[in-house]
């Protein structure tokens, strides 16, 4: 066999190897990188570099050096799913950094962190200001987590004293012009009730990019044919409201009009319920 | 215009608001949405049905306004 199809198949393989072994070891691997994690990964790809390229190697032993080494990491992963302490030792655990706003120098001695590299990972937070902050860990990964003091942090609908509102999560149901049934299936609605909605906008299936039906069942859609204007599907909540105001406003007016005792009870009564049923909806209907 | 046609107005207005909240009761994720737009939409039913009497009464009165 010549060295450059050795080299190939060498190649094909490895990348098959390594691809399996990632898929095993999941996602914990490519997002938050432990110290062991780190280091294993830099040396299976060593392992699998230095086999492909130097064809005077076995193949057979790097295949072995990399799937033992895979199997250490593996078991390892395990024994630290069932011990906190191995976890700790193994993987690290977060150090506080700031505590009831104040600077905790000698952990940062202990981690090696220099001032300047604190405040650049507050300033990726968003803070630049020292005195914003309450609480901060370095975790293990090597990413600051920062609790920011009550008064900067963002302002929230309890904050306000708002009503509670709680939205689900909206569905994509339209991709690229394929109906995804799956999701339609979730949200209970139908491809029957899809197609009517995008009739009433004069739109066909193979022209949507994408379409999302949000927590209310309204449709929204973006066109491949960006000229083409799409109506806001929001437009029916406002719209409620005004009805709701508008009717409101009358009965009170019809109750002053009315010479009608009774009449007048009725339409007084009836404004009331209106107005309380309008307070109730208020946070559902406005964005 | 007549006081009747006023009221018949406000009460095509409730109708309009009561179907509109059984679209969104039928259509919404969130059950306690869409629990309190059912509740709303038999708020709704409630007064459409005071109006609904009341235009009856409205329509003795003034006989020349007999509408639909």
């Amino acid at each position: 066999m010549p060295d450059w199809l050795d080299i190939a198949v060498r190649v094909i393989l490895f990348i098959i190897i390594l691809f399996l072994l990632t898929k095993l070891s999941g996602k914990k691997q490519l997002s938050e990188l432990s110290f062991f994690e780190y280091v294993s990964g830099i040396t299976i790809g060593s392992i699998a570099a230095e086999v492909i390229i130097n064809t005077d190697n076995r193949v057979w032993h790097g295949i072995i050096g990399i799937c033992v080494f895979a199997l250490f990491i593996y078991l390892v992963e395990i024994a630290s799913l069932h011990s906190k302490k191995f976890r700790d030792y193994v993987e690290g655990s977060g150090t506080v950094i700031i505590k009831d706003g104040k600077v905790l120098e000698d952990n940062m001695k202990k981690e090696k962190y220099t001032t300047d590299e604190l405040l650049q990972l507050l300033r990726g937070k968003d803070i630049f200001d020292l005195s914003e902050v309450e609480y901060a860990v370095l975790e293990a990964k090597g990413s600051l987590s920062v609790l920011p003091k009550k008064d900067f942090r963002p302002i929230t609908r309890k904050d306000l004293g708002l009503p509670s509102v709680n939205e689900k999560e909206p569905y994509t149901v339209i991709m690229d012009g394929e109906i995804l049934d799956e999701a339609l299936t979730t949200t209970g609605k139908n491809r029957a009730w899809l197609q009517a909605e995008l009739d009433t906008q004069n739109i066909t299936i193979e022209n949507v990019f994408l379409g999302q039906i949000d927590t209310y069942g309204t449709l929204s859609i973006d066109l491949f044919d960006d000229k083409i204007q799409v109506p806001t599907p929001q437009e029916r909540p406002p719209l409620m409201l005004a009805h709701l105001k508008k009717c409101q406003a009358d009965l009170e007016l019809f109750a002053l009009a009315t010479k009608s005792e009774s009449a007048k009870n009725m339409y007084a009564k009836n404004a009331k319920k209106l107005d309380e049923s309008m307070q109730k909806l208020l946070p559902f209907l406005k964005d | 215009m007549t006081v009747s046609s006023n009221v018949k107005q406000c009460l095509a207005t409730i109708k309009t608001i009561e179907s509109g909240l059984s679209t969104l009761a039928i259509n919404s994720g969130d059950e306690k949405a869409k629990r309190l737009f059912h509740e709303q939409m038999l708020v709704m039913k409630e007064v459409k049905q005071d109006i609904m009497n009341r235009v009856g009464e409205l329509e003795r009165e003034e006989d020349q306004y007999k509408g639909f």
